[in-house]
C-alpha cells in the first residue's frame, strides 16, 4: 500500500497503480475516456490530466511541475503528490470538452447512450454549456459493423478502448482505425466483421453512444430502467453481471466487475442468452393430477397437498421408492430446501445430479492465449450450478446415483415416485428419460419450458427463469455467488425458492440470505461468499 | 568574416561526390577507422565533448541522448531520422544527395558508440531520387566491407537497413517513426518509457536526424575541440540553413550558428537579398513550426539560444522561409493551419480537434468571412494544445501553437484590417449560413 | 435520422477469386523478414512493392499481405489509411503531387495547381479519364529550394512555373528520374485502366476536409 496525498488529502491505495485509479477509487470525479483498469494505458484523451508534485529539475527542491501529467499513465508511489481542483486542470477538461464537442452530432434525443452516457456527464459537469464553434462539423457514416453491433462514427470521442479490446482481451483485431487526425473513424475490414464471442463487451466500454447494441437499440431509454445485481447462468464461470429491466421484461445484461472471475467481461452468448425469459412455451401456473383430474389449486394448498401425497407414498411403497432429480440450473437454496423436503419425508430417498450440459470445447481469451495470457473463458459446461448442487449432495450422502443410472433403474421399476427438477433453457428430455418416468406414479416435474413428462406428473411446478429467483451459485472455480431477482415470476408463477421454501415446513417469505444461512449452519461448505467489490461510482 | 570552409558539404558541386570512390578520396572514412579504435564509451565522451546538439529541431545533446541507454542492454538499435517534412526544410535532402557517404559514416560511428546491431534509414517516401541514391550507397558499403560483419576488420558489426514512410509528418517524430517502422499507424508513443530504454520492437533505441550523424565523422577525425571552436558555446558546430521563398539565391548554405535571419536572406554568399525588389514581411525561420519573425526581428541569431528571445520555440530546422510584402497573412495563416490540420495523427483530443478547429478558423478568415474574435478563438485554441504544458503526447502541437500564436500576436493590425476590409453584410450572411 | 450508411458485414472480397499477388511478389515480401524483429514491420516495404507492381492496394492485396505478414487485414487497413501516399482504389499512370506548403504556395504554387487542374480538367484527389494521370496535393516536399514543386511519380519538377505545365505534361519521360534504380523498389505503375471504385478516401484529402465544411 501506498499514501499519496491527492487534492491535499490523503489516500492509501495499492503501489503502482495508476493515480487516476486511486484516486477514482477514492471518490474523485476524474473524467476519463481511454483510461479502463482492463486495457492498456492509451494516455490519448487527455482528459484526466493533473499537476503533479516534481523535484525541480536544477534545484532539486519539489514543487508543482508546469506541465500537467496524465494520471492514468503516472503510477501511484509512496509520498506524492497530486492535485485535480486547480484552475489549470479544470480548464483543461473544459477545453476538452469542448474539443469533443466541436464534431459532435446533437443526437442525444435519439441516442441510446443518452442517460449513461460520459459525454453527457462530463459535459455538463466539467464542461461549458456554450460552443464557440460556428462552422460546419464534419460528418461521418453510420456503419453495420457486425452482427450485434453499430457503430455511430461521429460519435466517437477516439478512445480507443473497443480497438484494444478486440487487440488485447478478445484477441480477434476486427477493430481498427482508419484515416487521422479529426477523419479518423473505427472501423473493421468490409466482410470480416466485428464477430467474436466477445464482441458486446465494446458497447460496454464506448464511453459514448458509438457502439450500440442491435439488440437494445431503442428499446427503451435507459433511465427507465431498473437493476438488479446477478450472476449469468450461461456457464460455469459464473460472470457477475447486472439485469437491466423495466415493466418486469428484462431488457438487457450487462457485466458487473469482478475481479479474477469475469473481470469487466462477459460473453455474447450469456450476454443474448436471457431470451428464453418470453419464450412462448414457459410453464406459469401449477397443476396438480389425481387420475385424469387436473386441477391448478392456490399456491397456498400447494405445500400441504405435496407434503401429504409423498408422506403418503412412502408410507405405502417405503421410501426407497422416492428420488429427486437435482438439476444443475437450480439455486443452492432452492437444491438445499428440495433436498430437506426429500431427506425430511424419506432418509433413504436417492438424490440424483441431473444432465450437465456440456457444449463443444472451452473457448479461452484473447484466442490463441494459453496459461498467465488468458483473461477470460467460456467454458463449455452450460451451466451454473453444478459444483453448488454436488457439494449439496456430498453433505447429504445417503443413496444416490448418477442420472442415467437413474433412468436405467426407473425405467425397471425401481422409483415409484421422482421430483425431476429441470429449468434447462433448452429442450432436454430424452426418449429414455420420457420412457422411463412412465412408471413413476408419483412424478413432480419442476421446469421452465414445457416437457413431455409434463402430461403424466402428478404435480408441474412452473420454474423461473433465474431473473425471477435468487439465491447462489457456485462456479467452476468453487466461489458461491449471490445473485438477485430482477423481475417477477409471470403471471400466475411463484419463485421456486418459494415454493420450495414452504413445502420444506418453513413458514413466511422465501429469502435467499436467510435460507444460505441456515444452509450455511449446517454445510460449512456454504459459509464463505463471493461477492465482487462494489465499483467505485465514477469509475466507467 | 574569414570565409567558412564547408564541412558538412565541403563535397557539394564535386563530380560524382555520391560514389564511394570520390568520398574516400577526399578523406572519407577516416572519422570511422578512428573511431573504431576506440572504445564506445570513449565515442560517446568525444561526442559530448563536441556537445553535438541534435540538428532534428529539439536540439538534444546527442551524446547524452546516447548515455541515457542501459547500462546493461543486449540489444540496441538505432534509427536514422531521414523523415524530413518540416516545411520548408531541406538540408537532409542535400545532404543525401550529396553526400550519402558521409551518413553512412556517421551512422556506423553513431551505432558503434550505441554498440547498435542493426541501423535503419527511415526515408520519407517523397525522396524518391535520395532513396536510390542512398540504398546504392549503402550497397557499395557492404561490397566495401564497411557495413556487415566484421567492418573495417574490427570486432563491430553493423547492419543498415533503407526503410521508406509513406506520406506522414508525424512520422518525423521519434516515436512516430518508432511505430511506422514497426508497420502502424505513426502514431507516437507515450513517454515514458523513452526509447533508450524501450523503443524499436522494445529495444533500446536511439534515434538521430541525418545532418546530426552527418557531423559525427569530422567531429571523429578532427577532434571535439575543433568542433566546439566553430560557433558559440551553446551552439557548436557547423550547421546547415535553408533559405526559401523570394529570394535571390534559395538553397541550402553551411555555416557556424553566428549568423542571423538576415544574413541568411541578404548576404551574398547566401539568399543574396530579395528578388525583383519585393520586400520582407514575415520570416518563418526555423521551419514552420518554430514561429514566425516581423520585418524587425530580422537580427535574430540562428543558434539554438536566440530564437527563444523573439517567443519562437526554438531554433527547429534553421529552415527559413521569407514571406514578401504581397502575401496576405490570412493565407499564410490558413495554409499553416491546414498543415497541422491534415498532418495531426489524432490521438490526442486537444491536437486532433484543435488543429483541425483552427483550420477551419482560418480558412473562414481566409474566404472573407472572418471575425475579429476569431483571431482571439485561434490564440486560445492554439495555447490550448501542445505537448509543453502537458496537453498532448507529441510536440506536433507545439508546433502549430507557435506559428498561429506568432503570426496573431506580430502580424495583429494586418489581420484585423483584412477582416475589417471584406464587407460586413457578406460575412454576417455567410454566418447565418454556417450556423 | 439516416439510417445505416455502410455495411461492413458485405465482404470486398471474393472468396474464391485467384490470388492477386504473384508468386515472385510475396517471395520478395519475405526476403525482408530478416531485416525486422517482427514481420509486421514488413508491412510498408510490402505496401510499397505492391502498390508498385499493382498500382494500387485492392482489398483483395490487403488479406494476402495480412496472410503473409500474419496480422489480421484490419491492421493493414488501419496502417494503409494513416499514410497518404497509398492508394485503395485505382489510381492514373502518373501521380502528379502538387505541393501545397508555404514555400510553394507563396511562390506561386496555387497558380500551377490550378493550371494542372484545368489541364488536365480534374480536381485534387480525381484522375484523368483516360487513366494517364492522377492529381493530388501534399505538404511540403523538401524541395522548397526550387519552389513551386510537382512530384511527377517519382521524378521532382522544380521551379515550375505556370507556362511549364504544358510541356511538362505532354513530356513522355516526365516521371523519369536520372538515378540509377535500386532494384529493392520497382518503378511506380499506374492502374492502365482506372475506374474509381469504392475504396477508402485518402487520409489527407484536403478538398474533402473542405468540402465538408
Ligand atoms: C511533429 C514532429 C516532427 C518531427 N519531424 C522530424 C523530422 O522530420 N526529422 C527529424 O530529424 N526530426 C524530426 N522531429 C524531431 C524528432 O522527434 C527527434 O527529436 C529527432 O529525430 C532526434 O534527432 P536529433 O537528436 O539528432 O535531432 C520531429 C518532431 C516532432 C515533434
Ligand atoms: S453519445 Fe452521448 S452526447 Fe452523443 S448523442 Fe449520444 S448521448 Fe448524446
Ligand atoms: S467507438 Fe467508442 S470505444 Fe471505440 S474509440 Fe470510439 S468512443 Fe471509444
Ligand atoms: S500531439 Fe497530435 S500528432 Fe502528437 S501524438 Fe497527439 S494527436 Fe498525434
Ligand atoms: S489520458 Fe488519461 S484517461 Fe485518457
Ligand atoms: S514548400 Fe513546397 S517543397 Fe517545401
Amino acid at each position: 500500500m501506498a499514501k499519496i496525498i491527492i487534492d491535499g488529502q490523503e489516500v492509501e491505495c495499492r503501489d503502482n497503480i495508476p493515480v487516476l485509479q486511486a484516486a477514482v477509487d477514492a471518490g474523485w470525479d476524474v473524467p476519463h475516456y481511454c483510461y479502463h483498469p482492463g486495457l492498456s494505458i492509451a494516455a490519448s484523451c487527455r482528459l484526466c490530466l493533473m499537476e503533479m508534485k516534481m523535484p525541480h529539475p536544477q534545484t532539486k527542491e519539489m514543487g508543482w511541475a508546469p506541465k500537467l501529467m496524465p494520471s492514468c499513465q503516472t503510477p501511484a508511489r509512496e509520498g506524492m503528490e497530486v492535485r485535480f481542483a486547480t484552475e489549470k486542470v479544470q480548464q483543461n477538461q473544459k477545453n476538452c470538452m469542448e474539443f469533443f464537442l466541436l464534431n459532435h452530432p446533437l443526437d442525444c434525443p435519439v441516442c441510446d447512450q443518452a442517460g449513461e452516457c460520459h459525454l453527457q456527464d462530463y459535459s455538463y459537469k466539467f464542461g461549458d454549456p456554450e460552443s464557440r464553434m460556428v462552422d460546419q462539423k464534419l460528418k461521418n457514416p453510420k456503419k453495420d459493423i457486425g452482427p450485434n453491433t453499430l457503430l455511430y462514427s461521429d460519435r466517437c470521442v477516439m478512445c480507443t478502448r473497443c480497438v484494444r479490446f478486440t487487440d488485447e482481451v478478445s484477441g480477434t483485431h476486427e477493430l481498427g482505425l482508419v484515416n487521422r487526425g479529426s477523419r479518423l473513424e473505427i472501423d473493421v475490414f468490409p466482410g470480416l466483421p466485428l464477430d467474436n464471442p466477445m464482441q458486446g463487451n465494446v458497447v460496454d466500454i464506448c464511453p459514448v453512444g458509438c457502439l450500440l447494441d442491435k439488440d437494445f437499440l431503442f428499446q427503451r431509454r435507459v433511465w427507465e430502467l431498473s437493476t438488479a445485481s446477478s450472476i449469468c447462468p450461461g456457464c460455469a464461470t459464473g460472470c457477475a453481471i447486472r439485469v437491466d429491466h423495466a415493466d418486469d421484461k428484462v431488457y438487457r445484461l450487462k457485466p458487473r466487475y469482478n475481479p479474477g472471475i469475469n473481470d469487466w467481461w462477459m460473453c455474447d452468448e450469456g450476454r443474448y442468452g436471457f431470451k428464453y425469459i418470453e419464450d412462448s412455451k414457459r410453464v406459469t401456473s401449477p397443476i396438480v393430477r389425481r387420475g385424469l383430474d387436473a386441477t391448478s389449486p392456490e399456491w397456498a394448498d400447494i405445500p400441504e397437498i405435496v407434503q401429504f401425497r409423498f408422506e403418503q407414498h412412502v408410507r405405502e411403497n417405503g421410501g426407497e421408492k422416492l428420488a429427486a432429480v437435482l438439476s444443475p440450473f437450480m439455486s443452492c437454496e432452492e437444491g438445499w430446501l428440495l433436498i430437506e423436503f426429500m431427506r425430511e419425508t424419506a432418509p433413504e430417498c436417492t438424490l440424483v445430479m441431473g444432465p450437465v450440459p456440456m457444449e463443444g470445447d472451452d473457448q479461452s481469451f484473447p484466442v490463441g492465449a494459453t496459461g498467465d495470457k488468458v483473461k477470460f473463458t467460456i467454458l463449455n459446461e452450460k451451466c451454473p450450478n453444478r459444483r453448488g448442487v454436488e457439494m449439496l449432495l456430498e453433505a447429504a450422502g445417503g443413496n444416490q446415483c448418477s442420472f442415467d443410472e437413474f433412468v436405467e433403474k426407473a425405467g425397471g421399476g425401481s422409483f415409484t415416485a421422482a421430483w425431476i427438477v429441470g429449468g434447462y433453457p433448452k429442450e432436454w428430455v430424452s426418449k429414455e428419460l420420457n420412457k422411463a418416468t412412465g412408471k413413476i406414479d408419483l412424478l413432480v416435474v419442476q421446469d421452465l419450458l414445457q416437457n413431455s413428462l409434463m402430461t403424466s406428473a402428478a404435480f408441474v411446478f412452473p420454474a423461473c427463469s433465474w431473473a425471477e429467483r435468487e439465491g447462489s451459485f457456485v462456479n467452476a472455480g468453487g466461489q458461491i455467488q449471490p445473485f438477485d431477482w430482477a423481475t417477477n415470476p409471470p403471471e400466475g408463477g411463484r419463485r421456486d425458492g418459494q415454493y420450495l421454501y414452504e413445502i420444506a415446513g418453513y413458514a413466511g417469505l422465501y429469502n435467499g440470505e436467510r435460507v444460505r444461512k441456515l444452509m450455511a449452519a449446517k454445510i460449512p461448505a456454504f459459509k464463505e461468499i463471493h461477492e465482487p467489490p462494489v465499483r467505485p461510482v465514477h469509475a466507467h | 568574416m574569414a570565409a567558412f570552409e564547408p564541412v558538412l558539404l565541403r563535397n557539394r558541386g564535386v563530380e560524382q561526390s555520391t560514389t564511394l570512390k570520390v568520398y574516400e578520396s577526399r578523406g572519407g572514412y577516416q572519422g570511422v577507422r578512428k573511431a573504431l579504435k576506440q572504445t564506445p564509451d570513449e565515442v560517446v565522451e568525444e561526442v559530448k565533448n563536441a556537445n553535438l546538439r541534435g540538428r532534428g529541431g529539439a536540439g538534444f545533446p546527442a551524446g547524452v541522448k546516447w548515455s541515457f541507454l542501459p547500462k546493461d542492454r543486449t540489444r540496441t538499435l538505432l534509427c536514422v531520422n531521414a523523415d524530413e517534412s518540416e516545411p520548408p526544410t531541406f538540408c537532409n535532402r542535400i545532404l543525401m544527395e550529396t553526400d550519402p557517404h558521409q551518413l553512412i559514416e556517421g551512422t556506423i560511428i553513431a551505432g558503434f558508440a550505441t554498440q547498435s546491431q542493426t541501423a535503419y534509414i527511415y526515408l520519407r517516401v517523397e525522396f524518391h531520387e535520395q532513396f536510390h541514391i542512398v540504398q546504392k550507397a549503402v550497397e557499395e558499403a557492404y561490397a566495401a566491407g564497411y557495413l556487415g560483419k566484421k567492418i573495417f576488420g574490427s570486432e563491430y558489426s553493423l547492419d543498415i537497413y533503407v526503410h521508406r514512410g509513406a506520406g506522414a509528418y508525424v512520422c518525423g517524430e521519434e516515436t512516430g517513426l518508432i511505430e511506422s517502422l514497426e508497420g502502424k499507424r505513426g502514431w507516437p508513443r507515450i513517454k515514458p518509457p523513452f526509447p533508450a530504454v524501450e523503443g524499436l520492437f522494445g529495444q533500446p533505441t536511439v534515434v538521430n536526424n541525418v545532418e546530426t550523424l552527418s557531423c559525427l565523422p569530422h567531429i571523429l577525425e578532427r577532434g571535439a575541440e575543433w568542433f566546439t571552436s566553430i560557433g558559440p558555446d551553446h551552439s557548436a558546430g557547423p550547421k546547415l540553413f535553408c533559405v526559401s521563398g523570394p529570394v535571390k539565391n534559395p538553397g541550402c548554405y553551411e555555416g557556424p550558428m553566428t549568423i542571423s535571419v538576415r544574413d541568411l536572406i541578404e548576404r551574398n554568399d547566401l539568399g543574396g537579398g530579395m528578388r525583383d525588389g519585393k520586400k520582407v514581411k514575415c520570416v518563418l525561420p526555423g521551419g514552420v513550426s518554430m514561429g514566425a519573425l516581423s520585418v524587425d526581428e530580422l537580427d535574430m541569431k540562428l543558434d539554438f539560444a536566440d530564437p527563444r528571445n523573439y517567443g519562437l520555440l526554438g531554433l527547429g530546422t534553421a529552415a527559413a522561409v521569407v514571406i514578401d510584402e504581397s502575401v496576405d497573412m490570412r493565407m499564410v495563416l490558413q495554409n499553416l493551419a491546414r498543415f497541422y490540420g491534415t498532418e495531426s495523427c489524432g490521438q490526442c483530443t486537444q491536437c486532433r480537434e484543435g488543429t483541425s478547429w483552427m483550420y477551419k478558423i482560418a480558412t473562414r478568415i481566409a474566404s472573407g468571412a472572418g471575425r475579429i474574435s476569431d483571431l482571439d478563438l485561434l490564440l486560445e485554441t492554439a495555447r490550448n494544445m501542445g505537448m509543453m504544458p502537458g496537453y498532448s503526447i507529441c510536440g506536433l502541437p507545439d508546433g502549430a501553437t507557435y506559428p498561429i500564436e506568432t503570426i496573431i500576436k506580430k502580424f495583429r493590425p494586418e489581420l484585423e484590417a483584412s477582416i475589417n476590409a471584406q464587407a460586413p453584410g457578406k460575412a454576417e450572411a455567410l454566418f447565418t449560413v454556417l450556423n | 435520422m439516416s439510417w445505416i450508411t455502410v455495411n461492413r458485414n458485405e465482404p470486398a472480397i471474393d472468396p474464391n477469386a485467384p490470388p492477386i499477388l504473384s508468386a515472385a511478389l510475396c517471395e520478395k515480401i519475405r526476403s525482408l523478414f530478416p531485416r525486422y524483429d517482427t514481420k509486421r514491420a514488413v508491412l510498408l516495404p510490402a505496401l510499397h512493392m505492391v502498390q508498385d507492381g499493382l498500382g494500387h492496394i485492392p482489398w483483395q492485396a490487403m488479406k494476402e499481405i495480412a496472410d503473409i505478414l500474419e496480422i489480421h487485414p484490419s491492421d493493414v487497413i488501419d496502417t494503409i489509411s494513416f499514410y497518404t501516399h497509398f492508394w485503395t482504389h485505382p489510381k492514373g499512370m502518373k501521380v502528379i503531387t502538387a505541393c501545397r506548403s508555404v514555400s510553394c504556395e507563396t511562390m506561386g504554387g496555387v497558380a500551377v495547381l490550378l493550371e494542372l487542374k484545368k489541364q488536365l480538367g480534374i480536381g485534387e484527389h480525381e484522375t484523368t479519364p483516360d487513366g494517364r494521370f492522377s492529381l493530388v496535393t501534399e505538404e511540403c516536399l523538401a524541395g522548397c529550394d526550387h519552389a513551386p514543386c510537382l512530384l511527377i511519380n517519382e521524378k521532382l519538377h522544380r521551379c515550375v512555373k505556370v507556362e511549364d505545365v504544358g510541356r511538362i505534361l505532354a513530356d513522355d519521360n516526365n516521371d523519369r528520374i536520372s538515378q540509377k534504380r535500386s532494384d529493392l523498389f520497382d518503378a511506380p505503375a499506374g492502374d492502365s485502366k482506372s475506374k474509381d471504385v469504392s475504396g477508402l478516401e485518402s487520409t489527407s484529402d484536403v478538398a474533402e476536409m473542405k468540402a465538408s465544411e
